[in-house]
């Protein structure tokens, strides 16, 4: 029966929703925790299973022929997704519940959006994989809007606009795929894709798809929609946006690029790093500019993401795991800085990081588990983020100009990061402390997952990928000079041209991409990508 | 009929989406792109002189029918995705008495 386990993970949280929206009773509504633990359950059970008989990792519909029929199939990839994913979202449910328990639609849309993801990470189609993203693409917009307000309305229908394009692209790519091969199973097509895969047009269908898939991921210059969205949202919304859903992104980059076509296919590991170089300075330098909590998180999701795109371009060896590694690392930190910095907004009622002082001493716990957060993800020893950053590197660390751009980009961080801290000084400020104990489950929880994997990355290495990750080491006496250094030159930086606000920085700052510059983008971007495979091949 | 006609269809619909500054201008030419999309694969499983792909013609020189049955998918989506669009459209009218980008975006960051 184990084999049947993953139409349960799509159907259970789907179900529970319709219970929820059906019986519009506060009592009904804590299902959403039964859900929870039956998903943790299932998810053990099956990979116990999994791992005793490899036979149950593909499941066909209706009983057709393999090659034509609708599947379900799940590899490690999806598996360590279905894991994260489920994770993530018990933890915003316990963050969100007591807020939000009386808002039945909004659970409503949370559950059900969690069963479309979890469809989309196990499907084995690539027309039901388009499918499920424009319907994750609908939900995220529906929950944006949730507020009925004038900003996340204006970032609804940007998003919904903008990610619906590019979906258009990738489906474009599934069509010339199916003319050409005359089949969308993936895994067919990952075993016979080298018979045409020099012909034009499967080049052409890469390319779509790839630039389908840098819009979800929001790669440079297609990341315009991702400040707006995240900014706006509900901070559990907020969450698991940059923590979870923007990975839906990469996780199509490695099923097409690395899957499916392989990377070595076509000779865009060099193009593909340099995008990603790109997309994380250029977050980091939008960030460092940035004066709202909330954006200054969002806008360093654009640049963890181009530091995972950097890792990921390799396709092979420590640095591919290490930007695996660094996306898992990255949904737990940048969550857990999400779910802080709400807590401090409700509390101050305010997002200026000017106006926001003394947060140590009014809120000891919460700015304790933000400094854990901001410590992880600048990459500080005993943390996860040094763990995957110094994973990432391990490919292009004789290469001058690629470690002098990865330098840059730690310095940024650890600069926004100094400057983002400056919330916590400063005299105690009196405030009305909600009761919400629920809150700090997730938020510990989190936090102390942060310190653990720093600790125990080599079981967990092993655990997961089968890969040895010996080569980082924890007291290794260079790393922490370096990171001191980092503070150093990150603290000149800040107290002398950051915090002076000067013009560069409010220009940066009050500059902004309208909606027909971003389609320019787009273009510019696939005709960008058609100029480098051809010249590349 | 020729590829390169979806293929131009395509791109009128982008070229509409970078010039207009109009919210409703720029979700009909999603929908524009769209029926591109759905005319490019239509053309790839059809030929001339293909028959139905229905019972009556089992047997015969039926065109494929897999691209019909994933277009109509396609079609249900992006009714879904326009329907959405426009609501969108009316309640940021109600807010801003406006549906220009330029206006609604003013005064941002």
């Amino acid at each position: 029966m184990a084999k049947f386990i993953p139409i349960l993970f799509i159907f259970v949280p789907i179900i529970s929703a319709v219970i929820i929206y059906l019986i519009k009773n506060k009592a009904i509504t804590n299902i959403v925790f039964l859900t929870q633990i039956i998903l943790i359950f299932l998810l053990g059970y099956y990979a116990y299973e999994l791992s005793r008989d490899p036979s149950i990792s593909i499941i066909i519909l209706g009983g057709w022929n393999e090659k034509f029929a609708i599947s379900l199939r799940n590899d490690t990839l999806s598996l360590l997704f279905v894991g994260l994913t489920i994770f993530m979202w018990t933890m915003v449910l316990f963050y969100t519940f007591k807020t939000n328990s009386k808002y039945h639609k909004y659970l409503f849309f949370l559950m059900f959006l969690e069963g479309i993801f979890l469809a989309f990470l196990q499907t084995n189609d690539l027309f039901n994989l388009f499918v499920f993203l424009e319907l994750i693409t609908v939900l995220i917009t529906i929950l944006l809007s949730f507020k009925k307000n004038g900003p996340s309305l204006k970032a609804a229908i940007y998003y919904l606009l903008l990610n619906t394009l590019g979906a258009m692209f990738f489906l474009i790519g599934i069509i010339i795929l199916y003319y050409t091969y005359g089949s969308i199973n993936m895994t067919y097509l990952a075993e016979n894709i080298s018979t045409h895969a020099q012909k034009p047009i499967i080049k052409f269908a890469y390319m779509m798809m790839i630039a389908g898939a840098s819009v979800k991921a929001a790669l440079f210059p297609l990341y315009t929609w991702l400040p707006r969205a995240h900014g706006v949202a509900y901070t559990s919304l907020s969450a698991l946006l940059s923590g979870l859903l923007v990975k839906g992104g990469l996780y199509l980059f490695i099923r097409v690029h690395i899957y499916m076509f392989g990377y070595q296919t076509y000779q865009m590991t060099e193009v593909l790093f340099y995008i990603g170089a790109i997309t994380a300075l250029v977050g980091v330098v939008l960030a460092l500019s940035q004066k709202d909590l909330k954006q200054v998180l969002a806008h360093h999701t654009i640049s963890q993401v181009g530091i995972m795109m950097m890792g990921l371009s390799y396709g092979y060896g420590l640095s591919y795991y290490g930007g695996l590694f660094h996306l898992v690392n990255h949904a737990l930190f940048k969550s857990l800085l999400f779910l802080c910095a709400g807590l401090i907004i409700y509390e101050y009622k305010t997002k200026k990081i000017y106006a926001i002082r003394g947060v140590f001493k009014s809120m000891p716990l919460t700015s304790i588990f933000l400094i854990i957060g901001m410590l992880a993800i600048s990459g500080a020893p005993f943390f996860n983020g040094y763990v995957s950053k110094t994973l990432v590197k391990y490919s292009f660390k004789d290469v001058p100009l690629k470690m002098f751009l990865f330098t840059l980009i730690n310095i940024g961080t650890v600069t926004s990061f100094l400057k983002f801290s400056q919330i916590l000084f400063g005299d105690r400020v009196k405030l009305e402390k909600r009761k919400d104990s629920k809150q700090f489950i997730s938020i510990i929880t989190i936090g102390l997952l942060c310190i653990v994997i720093g600790l125990f990355y080599k079981e967990l290495g092993m655990f997961i990928f089968n890969i040895d990750f010996s080569y980082v080491k924890l007291f290794d006496f260079r790393a922490w000079l370096d990171y001191l250094i980092y503070i150093a030159i990150g603290y000149v930086l800040y107290k002398y041209y950051i915090s002076k606000d000067y013009k560069p920085i409010r220009q940066i700052r009050e500059y902004q991409i309208t909606f027909e510059t971003a389609n320019y983008l787009f273009i510019f971007y696939i005709a960008f990508l058609s100029l480098m495979m051809y010249y590349i091949l | 009929m020729n590829p390169i006609l979806s293929f131009i269809v395509i791109l009128i619909g982008i070229y509409g989406l970078a010039i207009s500054k109009n919210i409703i201008k720029s979700v009909f030419c999603i929908t524009i792109v769209e029926a591109g999309t759905i005319l490019l694969f239509l053309n790839f499983g059809a030929y001339e002189g293909g028959l139905i792909p229905i019972l009556t013609s089992l047997g015969l020189d039926v065109v494929d029918p897999l691209p019909q049955a994933l277009m109509i998918t396609t079609i249900v989506i992006g009714s879904t995705i326009t329907s959405l669009a426009l609501m969108l459209c009316i309640k940021i009218f109600h807010h801003y008495g406006s549906i220009e980008w330029k206006v609604i975006f003013k005064g941002d960051k």
